[in-house]
């Protein structure tokens, strides 16, 4: 039986629940027996497999349209979507934007800022993406599996990789449970 | 023949959301090369109204590989708008905290993001070039580099009880005082740590051997430079002034991060959400300095812990004593400078004051106004903060470390994709040069536009009326 | 007794209790979040929502009283979902930003009760809106995102504090938890207690001084006693690394059941004075560092030769902070061993002095502060409540509301006066006419409790009403109010000892013997004293009144004491001066020699309360290096003197008649 596929990505987010993976030190290897890793931001794969991911793990919130399109090609190609994060699960610290809204934020940054060179401009090239409000990923696409955590730690993506890895439901509680 | 334009999107194994536009000319040559960073949060504005005091809490979550960078220089900050000046073992457990920082992320990145590069070769198999690949080419030393992370990440864990997104630092000082058999653990570990450091320097020694004439043509331009310095023009990260030299290394400013703005102004372009930091009194471009391990070696006149001076001296000779250019050589730099880190580890644990309960000042001295600036593993860091008289932030600034190597990194895009790539016939391991000229640089891209990203790649080669000619992908399963 | 089934159980319960509290007494855990011991119940979160056969829908128990054959279930399908689904409503309310929030982490309730939920995610988010954040008062913060309009603070301000600043403006979804008619904090009628923090569940209100200095769990709490005032309220230290990093009320105390003030949760937070952290020596009229040794001798030279004279010898002065350990060897070392003539204490006896001459010849006749918990009447003379003694002030102010008259006399206006009943503002020095007035006003009514011959009470009240400028109404108001009360309480203060008036101490015994206030169930008469050990200072003699007659030097025994204005200009005119003392301060700049003590924080000791309770404040945090404990500094000079003290405090608190009976 082939291995089960996973994919992560990152979007709205400080790479820090990647980085809480990475945490998990030597035991990456195990998760490695147990599955194989196909598209991620430290791979060079770009998106998952066209013809499906067993598990699509994303971390970082939705806030501009190419986040977008990544959640919901996550969700078309995952046969089990995972939240990692504060920021997946709930929109977390990015969030704060929506207190001031994205023009505010853009103005502060490009052109109102003391370090700036005076007469800056916000960027407003095609190529750059559309912002929008700052949301969790259950906002845009549903969710199989919400892991919270600011970020989890690695004990907890350890338990959750290699319970779904393995076919089975992991239930967060107790010390695998945690918001901060 | 029509011009093309070729767009490489997502940049992988860099930390961020980053894009790359070729636009080639009627001769199948490239015109210029764009580097977006396409990415934004907003935390200099939603930070507003928000207590001086969370600010090492939440700036954290700017960056997940450098968390400790944020927490530390917005604690500085906070120092100064308070005129809480902590204890000297608080400086030194900050800066401890620190060094396990730098560890871990400069491990990390020389063997998991930029080593898959050197260890498998550029025009490797995209499928495999990765840190999953190095675990089938090489377990053994794979293990040792995620043992050098975990060293890094330890010391952080100890000091503040989590790895990720610390709490440790306050306003004058930190909350918990080191134990003596937390100090002797982390001790334990210098030794291998220190190992694995030499033996990818070795890594590096040889591979410039074989490559030196990538090492020679890769991306290799003038800038200035610019970093901290201890006050004999030491390498320092944690606390000191900014030194900044000439592209030939003659010191043109060395003064104190606080008054960055009478130095420093940065410049916008509409097509990248990332600024570009120079220095004011040159103007832009020509006032574009690099900053990070390759800017902080040619800054510092010295290195003041042995092995790592000793790597220096060879590392000054690289350019006949003049500033070294190869962009490729910050691998080199990366290393020069974990090496150090691990080093200072070691004099800090052994300090007489580092298990010292006196970590704390309550005595305030409002002036509220605050500047923290410190010396991040990707470069210099600016947290800039105005307060009300009740705590309240009415102003905040970040310049973020990755930002002021923002205009070098698009310069040496363009220079690669100049010298590598060839139209109209594209070759991956030419896109994949280009992508890791980014990575020399370790960018931070979340960082620096304290935003993050990524989108699936895909390259379009596009005629001069937008009609796609083809398209390569770099996904395919 | 109520017979009632929880979960299976066959409980008993008293009748009038709540279902949430018969659980609990029956090991039932059920989650709350606006409950709180001592505060009415609110029913606000619905978390503690229960099954009870027969009902139509789940229904709070915080709210329900037992009933008997009442079957509850508290653990059910139904229920369990319920509260996810009440929490996610309570967290989709308002902005609930986990990652960088103070309490996160184990200190806060919401959070807690959503683990225990094992809640991942809410299903609704927020619609953003902004929530004040008020940082205008220099404790703490009140964050209106986080709140989840539980009331515990609005409760508390006005339950337990008696204070009633904070209230709730708006309703529904746009209720705002405000000071007064909604002005900033630092600007309200906030007496900046603290009760609130420690009250709230969740990071709403935040503490400045300990944001971010870690996790309760990871911190050593240590129990002890406040030294700010007389009360002795009892603290729940919070300690790590060797240094307090927040003060709070300990819910169980038995004085003040969790409340403390200003003065006993935040002052020794403050970081304002500079510790002395080496003995200092004038040389050359520089006061310069010394070693212990020079700095023992040095005083031991100079103050031998003056050992057995009364005049013209030494005088010696301690603060009433220091603790019963220190004051009893200070007592035996200066006042049995060098038996000088001037051996007081920075109180004087003002609070004090009387009231022991009177028990000399009465006994006892002071009662406990618990007295004011259902008193119905208060009559508070000499002493300003809502400044000083605050906690015993909150017993009071808290009942006004519910009806307990109080009967204000001083001869200035105050500021409770206009919650007052009745205020006297007599003329100064007619304080024993007033009460005889009063004594005289009963008698002739007819309303004492017990007999009490006056045959000349019409001119008693005139002579009360001629020096006190009172009107007559106004005498007989009180008087008849005070005949009246079912538990009435006599409470004076500094204002009437201060006068050294045994004859007026002993008109108030007589009045509260008349009203019934003192009788064999309770002694509703009780005086505020002043400092943490005004008490046993008084114990020991240490309260004669200052003044320097031509002694050739003086032992100023501080502590973490700062001497007054007076004090300190008396103190000018000492040809030599010794002072131990914790703080850089005029007084040590003054000295001759300096010797670095320990704060109260960082040494043991007892301390009396104003009703007589012998508490001990433990040792919560070492002091820095070089700096000694107040008790050894001076055994260390008594033994230079060859006068060594052996100190048995508890034999020497009982050698004197005392006003209030001593307890544990």
């Amino acid at each position: 039986m082939a291995k089960p596929k996973i994919s992560t990505d990152w979007m709205c987010g400080c790479a820090g629940c990647h980085m809480s993976l990475l945490d998990m030190d030597e035991r990456i290897l195990q998760v490695l027996e147990l599955a194989d890793l196909r598209s991620s931001p430290i791979t060079d794969l770009k998106e998952p497999d066209k013809s499906g991911v067993d598990v699509g793990v994303l971390e970082g919130g939705i806030n501009n349209t190419a986040n977008e399109e990544v959640a919901r090609k996550f969700r078309q190609r995952s046969k089990i979507l995972v939240a990692l994060g504060d920021c997946a699960v709930f929109g977390g610290v990015p969030a704060l934007r929506n207190f001031c809204g994205v023009q505010e934020a853009l103005q502060r940054a490009y052109v109102d800022a003391e370090s700036n060179e005076p007469g800056s401009q916000i960027p407003n090239d095609p190529e750059l993406a559309t912002m929008t409000k700052t949301r969790a990923i259950h906002e845009v696409v549903p969710v199989d599996y919400n892991v919270p955590g600011c970020p989890p730690d690695a004990d907890i993506i350890f338990y959750v990789l290699s319970e779904l890895a393995q076919g089975r439901k992991p239930e967060l509680k107790n010390d695998l449970l945690h918001w901060d | 023949m029509t011009a093309q334009k070729i767009t490489i999107e997502p940049v992988t194994r860099i930390e961020g959301h980053a894009k790359v536009t070729i636009h080639m000319n009627d001769a199948g040559s490239v015109d210029h090369a764009y580097l977006h960073v396409n990415e934004f949060r907003g935390f200099e504005k939603f930070c507003e109204g928000r207590l001086y005091f969370e600010m090492p809490s939440i700036t954290p979550r700017i960056c997940g590989i450098c968390p400790v960078s944020h927490h530390l220089a917005s604690a500085k900050a906070n120092d100064m708008l308070t005129g809480q000046t902590p204890p000297h073992p608080a400086n030194l457990l900050r800066e401890l905290m620190h060094m396990g920082q730098i560890i871990q992320s400069h491990g990390m990145h020389f063997f998991e993001l930029a080593g898959p590069d050197l260890l498998l070769g550029f025009d490797s198999d995209p499928a495999t070039r990765n840190v999953v690949g190095l675990v089938s080419a090489n377990p053994a030393l794979t293990v040792k580099a995620v043992q050098l992370r975990k060293f890094g990440q330890e010391i952080i864990q100890t000091l503040a009880g989590r790895r990720i997104h610390p709490n440790f630092a306050v306003p004058g000082g930190v909350n918990k005082a080191l134990q003596a058999s937390e100090r002797d653990g982390i001790l334990k570990g210098v030794d291998a740590a220190t190992q694995t450091i030499k033996v990818g320097l070795q890594i590096m020694k040889d591979w410039a051997e074989k490559n030196i004439e990538d090492i020679n043509k890769f991306a290799v331009f003038p800038t200035g430079y610019f970093g901290m310095v201890t006050p004999s023009n030491g390498l320092e990260l944690y606390n000191g002034n900014i030194r900044l030299i000439d592209r030939t290394g003659k010191e043109l400013e060395c003064f104190d991060p606080a008054t960055y703005l009478d130095q420093i102004a940065e410049h916008v372009e509409p097509w990248s959400y990332l600024k570009f930091p120079y220095y004011k009194k040159l103007g832009y471009p020509e006032g574009v300095y690099r900053v990070g391990p390759l800017g902080r070696l040619n800054v510092a006149d010295k290195i003041d812990t042995p092995m790592a001076n000793e790597e220096h001296k060879i590392f000054k000779t690289l350019s006949g004593g003049r500033p070294v250019e190869n962009t490729l050589h910050y691998h080199y730099a990366r290393l020069i400078e974990a090496l150090f880190a691990v080093e200072r580890v070691q004099v800090l644990c052994e300090d007489k004051d580092i298990l010292s309960t006196d970590i704390l000042n309550t005595r305030k001295n409002w002036t509220g106004h605050g500047v923290g600036v410190l010396e991040a593993p990707r470069g210099t860091l600016i947290h800039d903060y105005h307060a009300d008289e009740n705590g309240k932030l009415t102003k905040v600034n970040l310049i973020v470390s990755t930002g002021h190597n923002n205009w070098a990194m698009s310069n040496a895009v363009d220079s690669v994709a100049k010298t590598y790539v060839h139209g109209p016939e594209v070759q991956e391991g030419m896109l994949n040069r280009v992508e890791a000229a980014i990575r020399a640089y370790d960018p931070c891209l979340s960082c620096s536009t304290h935003a993050i990203g990524q989108m699936p790649i895909q390259v379009e080669i596009l005629a001069a009326d937008g009609k796609l000619i083809r398209t390569l992908q770099r996904d395919s399963a | 007794m109520i017979q009632l089934t929880i979960n299976g159980k066959q409980i008993e319960a008293a009748e009038g209790i709540t279902v949430l509290a018969a659980a609990k007494k029956a090991g039932i855990e059920i989650p709350t979040l606006c409950a709180q011991k001592e505060l009415t119940p609110f029913g606000g979160c619905r978390l503690c929502i229960v099954e009870v056969q027969g009902f139509r829908v789940p229904i709070a128990a915080c709210t329900l009283p037992v009933s008997n054959g009442m079957v509850v279930n508290t653990e059910t399908e139904t229920l369990k979902n319920s509260r996810k689904f009440i929490l996610s409503m309570l967290f989709s309310e308002r902005n609930h930003f986990c990652p960088f929030c103070q309490v996160s982490g184990g200190d806060c309730d919401l959070q807690n009760a959503a683990y225990h939920e094992e809640m991942t995610y809410w299903p609704m988010q927020p619609g953003w809106n902004n929530y004040p954040v008020d940082s205008s008062h220099p404790y703490f913060i009140l964050d209106n995102n986080r709140c989840i309009l539980c009331r515990r603070c609005v409760r508390a301000c006005g339950e337990l504090v008696g204070n009633f600043t904070l209230a709730v403006a708006e309703r529904g979804a746009a209720s705002l938890i405000v000071a007064d008619t909604n002005v900033p904090l630092g600007e309200s009628t906030c007496i900046k207690c603290g009760t609130c923090v420690q009250s709230c569940p969740t990071g709403a209100l935040i503490d400045r001084t300990s944001a971010y200095q870690g996790h309760e769990k990871a911190m050593t709490q240590i129990k002890s006693v406040c030294v700010g005032c007389s009360v002795g309220c009892s603290l729940n230290l919070i300690v790590h690394d060797n240094r307090i990093v927040r003060i709070e009320g300990d819910w169980d105390g038995a004085v003040n059941h969790g409340l403390l003030c200003e003065h006993g949760r935040y002052d020794p937070m403050q970081n304002t004075h500079d510790r002395i952290t080496t003995p200092l020596m004038r040389k050359n009229d520089k006061l310069e560092p010394a070693t212990w040794d020079e700095a023992l001798g040095a005083v031991a030279d100079k103050l031998k030769p003056l050992a057995g004279k009364e005049q013209a010898g030494l005088a010696a002065i301690a603060s009433t902070r220091l603790p019963v350990e220190t004051l009893a060897m200070f007592k035996e070392l200066f006042g049995d061993g060098f038996k000088s003539g001037m051996v007081t204490s920075t109180e004087e006896g003002w609070p004090t002095a009387v009231l022991n001459k009177v028990a000399e010849k009465t006994g006892a006749f002071e009662g406990k502060l618990d007295v004011l918990r259902n008193a119905d009447t208060v009559l508070c003379m000499g002493a300003n409540i809502a400044k000083t003694h605050m906690v015993a002030g909150f017993l009071v102010k808290r009942a006004l509301p519910k009806g307990m008259h109080l009967i204000q006399v001083s001869p200035k206006a105050g500021p409770l006066d206009e919650f007052a009943d009745v205020t006297l503002n007599n003329k100064p020095g007619s304080d024993l006419a007033l009460i005889n007035g009063i004594l005289a006003v009963i008698v002739k009514e007819g309303l004492g409790r017990n007999p009490l011959a006056m045959p000349d009470a019409e001119t008693v009240i005139a002579e009360a009403l001629q020096a006190t400028g009172l009107e007559a109404e106004k005498l007989a108001q009180t008087a008849r109010m005070l005949a009246h009360a079912v538990s009435p309480v006599i409470l004076f203060g500094k204002g009437v000892t201060a006068q050294r008036d045994e004859k007026l101490v002993q008109a108030l015994i007589k009045l509260a013997t008349l009203i019934g206030a003192v009788d064999s169930e309770r002694v509703g008469l009780l005086s505020l004293k002043g400092e943490a050990n005004s008490v046993a200072a008084a114990l020991f003699g240490l309260d004669k009144q200052f003044s320097l007659d031509g002694q050739q030097a003086i032992y100023v025994a501080l502590g973490d004491d700062f001497a007054s204005k007076s004090l300190v200009q008396s103190l000018e005119k000492a040809p030599y001066m010794v002072v131990q003392a914790s703080y850089v301060s005029e007084l040590t700049e003054k000295a001759d020699i300096v010797l670095p003590v320990t704060l109260w924080s960082e040494q043991e000791g007892h301390y009396i309360s104003l009703d007589g309770r012998v508490q001990k404040a433990e040792l919560a945090v070492h002091a820095p290096e070089g700096v000694r404990a107040n008790a050894a500094v001076l055994a260390e000079v008594a033994m230079r003197m060859n006068m060594p003290v052996k100190q048995d405090w508890q034999a020497e608190v009982h050698a004197k008649k005392s006003s209030v009976v001593l307890s544990k």
